[in-house]
C-alpha cells in the first residue's frame, strides 16, 4: 500500500524531469572529441598544400585495402616555396570498405591523415555505394574549411 | 451567444430535431475529445518515461491523432476466413454503442443533456454493462483461441467490476437522494461528494480503470501475451472504432460521470451560474471539463505507473476488498440516512465513516499484499528447524 503511493510519486517525479530525448535529425548530440568516423586528409595552410606526400605508408598498412594513393613531384618545391619534394597526386578512400581502424592515422609520418570527428563523418548515406569512394578534393574539403576539431597530436 | 444556444434548444422545438441536434453536438465533441485524449495520453506517458512523445506531426505533434486516424481509416480491413461474418462485423459496434449511449444522459451543463433522465445514473451503469456482449461476440467470432481467451477474461473482469462501480455510485445517490445526475450535481453546491464519500470515489476510480481495461487491470488486452485480447483479428477501421473510440470515449464518459457525481460538476466551488450571465454555460463547461480532465490525468498517471495484476489478484481485489467495503458503505449510509440527522451532523458522520472505511480498506490491502521481510522469513525457517 505504501509502495503504491511511492511508485506514484516516482512516476510523478520522472514526469517533472526534463526529457532526455534529442530530436535527432534537427538537433545533434555533441560528438565526443575522440569520435572516430572515416579518415580525411589534412591541409597545410602555411604552404597551401596537403600535408600528405603520397608515401603509401597508410595504403600499405590498411587492413581492408580501401586506399589508393599516387605520388608526384611537388612543383612548389621546385619554386622553393615548400619543403616537400613529393606531394600526393591522387588519393581515393572507399568509405564503404573502410572499417575505421585508425591504423592509417597511426602509421602516417607526416600527420597528414586524421579521423573525422564531426557529424559529417556519420551521416553519409547515399543511393549508390560507388558514391562513397572519396577523391582527393572531397577528402581535403573538411580540413580546408576548418570544420574538424583537432584531436590527433599535430 | 448564450441566449441563442439556450434558445435553439428550448422546449418549443420539435423533439426529434432537438434530440438530433444535441446528438450531433455530442458526437462532434466526443470525436474531438477522443483525438485530444489520445494525444494527451501519448504526451503524458512520454513525459513520465522521460521522452517527448509525438513531436513530428504538426507543431509539438498536435496533428498526430489526425495522422493516426487517417492511417487507420485507409488500412485494409481484414477478416479471417473462418470468422463468423455477422458477429465479427458487428462486434465493434456492439462495444462502442453502449459507451456512446452513456454520454446521452450526462449533463455537461446545468440542464443540458441529450435527454434528461430521472434514472440517469441507473441508465448509465446499466447500459455500460452491455459492452461485455461486444467483447464476447468479438472473441467468439474471431475463431482464434487467444481472442476467445481474452474475451472470457474480459467478460469475467468487466462483470466483476461492474458491481463495485454500481455500489460506488449507489452510495452517492443514497446521499443525494436522487438518481438524476442534474439533481445529484446541484446538491453539491457547498460540499462535493468526494469529501462526504471518499471510499466510493476510490472504488469508482478503480472500477473505471478495470472497466476500461487500463494498465493495472489490462488482463483481457494483455499486449505481451494475448496480443490485444478479443481484438486480435481486427484491423483498420474496426480496430480504430474499438481502440480509439470505445476506450477513450469510455474514459471521457466515465470521467465526466465522476466529475459530476463526485467532484461537484459545474456546481461546486461557486454554486450558481449568475456570475457569468449569458456566458454561464461556458463557465460550466470549463468547470466540468477541467474536473473530468483531472480524473483522466489521474487514470493515465495510475496506468502509466503500475504493472499488470494477475487474474486471481484482480478477482480477489474485486470480490474480497472492493465489494465488501462497497456494501459496508451502502449499509452505513443507510443507517445514517435512516436516522436523518441535521445536514451538518449528517455530513460529518458520512465523512468520518467513509474515510474511516477507506483507511481500513487501505490497511486490509496492506495486510493482504505485505511480503514478510528477510529476517522474518529466516526466523520462520529457523523456528521450523528447532521444532524438528
Amino acid at each position: 500500500m505504501i509502495g503504491v503511493l511511492r511508485s506514484l510519486g516516482a512516476t510523478m517525479s520522472t514526469m517533472l524531469r526534463k526529457p532526455v530525448t534529442i530530436e535527432y535529425p534537427t538537433t545533434h548530440r555533441k560528438v565526443p572529441e575522440r569520435d572516430r568516423a572515416f579518415p580525411i586528409l589534412l591541409w597545410d595552410f602555411d604552404v597551401a598544400e596537403p600535408f600528405c606526400t603520397g608515401c603509401h605508408a597508410c595504403e600499405r598498412a590498411c587492413p581492408v585495402e580501401c586506399m589508393t594513393v599516387t605520388m608526384k613531384d611537388n612543383p612548389k618545391h621546385a619554386e622553393g616555396a615548400s619543403k616537400r619534394r613529393k606531394i600526393l597526386d591522387e588519393f581515393f578512400i572507399d568509405y564503404a570498405r573502410c572499417m575505421r581502424c585508425n591504423i592509417c592515422v597511426e602509421v602516417c609520418n607526416f600527420d597528414a591523415i586524421a579521423m573525422n570527428n564531426t557529424w559529417t563523418g556519420h551521416e553519409l548515406s547515399v543511393v549508390d555505394r560507388r558514391d562513397l569512394v572519396m577523391d582527393r578534393e572531397q577528402l581535403l574539403a573538411l580540413s580546408k574549411g576548418k570544420q574538424i576539431r583537432p584531436w590527433v597530436p599535430s | 451567444m448564450g441566449q441563442l444556444l439556450w434558445g435553439i434548444f428550448g422546449v418549443d422545438m420539435n423533439v426529434w430535431l432537438d434530440a438530433f441536434l444535441r446528438l450531433q453536438i455530442v458526437v462532434i465533441v466526443m470525436t474531438v475529445t477522443v483525438m485530444a485524449l489520445i494525444y494527451l495520453e501519448r504526451k503524458f506517458v512520454g513525459r513520465i518515461q522521460m521522452r517527448l512523445g509525438p513531436m513530428r506531426t504538426g507543431p509539438f505533434g498536435t496533428l498526430q491523432s489526425i495522422a493516426d486516424a487517417l492511417k487507420l481509416l485507409t488500412k485494409e480491413d481484414v477478416r479471417p476466413r473462418t470468422a463468423d461474418f455477422w458477429l465479427f462485423e458487428l462486434a465493434p459496434y456492439v462495444t462502442f454503442v453502449p459507451v456512446f449511449m452513456t454520454l446521452l444522459a450526462l449533463p455537461f451543463m446545468d440542464g443540458w443533456f441529450v435527454r434528461d433522465l430521472q434514472l440517469g445514473l441507473f441508465y448509465i451503469v446499466a447500459i455500460s454493462g452491455v459492452t461485455v456482449i461486444g467483447y464476447i461476440m468479438a472473441g467468439w467470432a474471431s475463431d482464434n483461441k487467444y481472442a476467445l481467451l481474452g474475451a472470457v477474461r474480459s467478460a469475467a473482469q468487466l462483470i466483476s467490476y461492474e458491481i463495485p462501480l454500481i455500489l460506488g455510485v449507489l452510495a452517492v445517490s443514497m446521499v443525494a437522494g436522487s438518481l438524476n445526475l442534474n439533481d445529484i450535481t446541484i446538491q453539491q453546491d457547498t460540499v462535493p461528494n468526494v469529501i462526504l464519500q471518499p471510499l466510493p470515489f476510490v472504488i469508482l476510480l478503480t472500477a473505471i480503470l478495470a472497466e476500461l481495461s487500463r494498465r493495472p487491470f489490462d488482463i483481457p488486452i494483455g499486449e505481451s501475451e494475448l496480443v490485444g485480447g478479443p481484438w486480435v483479428e481486427y484491423s483498420g477501421i474496426r480496430w480504430s472504432i474499438i481502440f480509439a473510440l470505445t476506450e477513450y470515449a469510455g474514459l471521457w464518459g466515465f470521467s465526466i460521470l465522476g466529475a459530476l457525481v463526485f467532484l461537484g460538476g459545474w456546481e461546486f466551488p461557486f454554486g450558481t451560474r449568475s456570475w457569468w450571465g449569458d456566458f454561464a454555460f461556458l463557465y460550466q463547461l470549463l468547470l466540468v471539463f477541467s474536473k473530468s480532465f483531472l480524473i483522466i490525468l489521474t487514470v493515465m498517471w495510475i496506468s502509466a505507473t503500475f504493472p499488470r495484476l494477475r487474474i486471481d489478484q484482480l478477482m480477489a481485489f474485486c470480490w474480497k476488498i472492493l465489494l465488501p467495503f462497497g456494501f459496508l458503505q451502502v449499509l452505513i449510509n443507510g443507517i445514517v440516512l435512516t436516522y436523518d440527522p441535521s445536514e451538518t451532523v449528517r455530513d460529518i458522520i458520512l465523512f468520518a465513516t467513509s474515510s474511516a472505511l477507506l483507511v481500513v480498506m487501505a490497511y486490509v490491502i496492506y495486510l493482504a499484499t505485505r511480503q514478510p521481510s528477510r529476517e522474518e522469513r529466516v526466523g520462520a525457517i529457523l523456528a521450523a528447524r528447532s521444532v524438528q
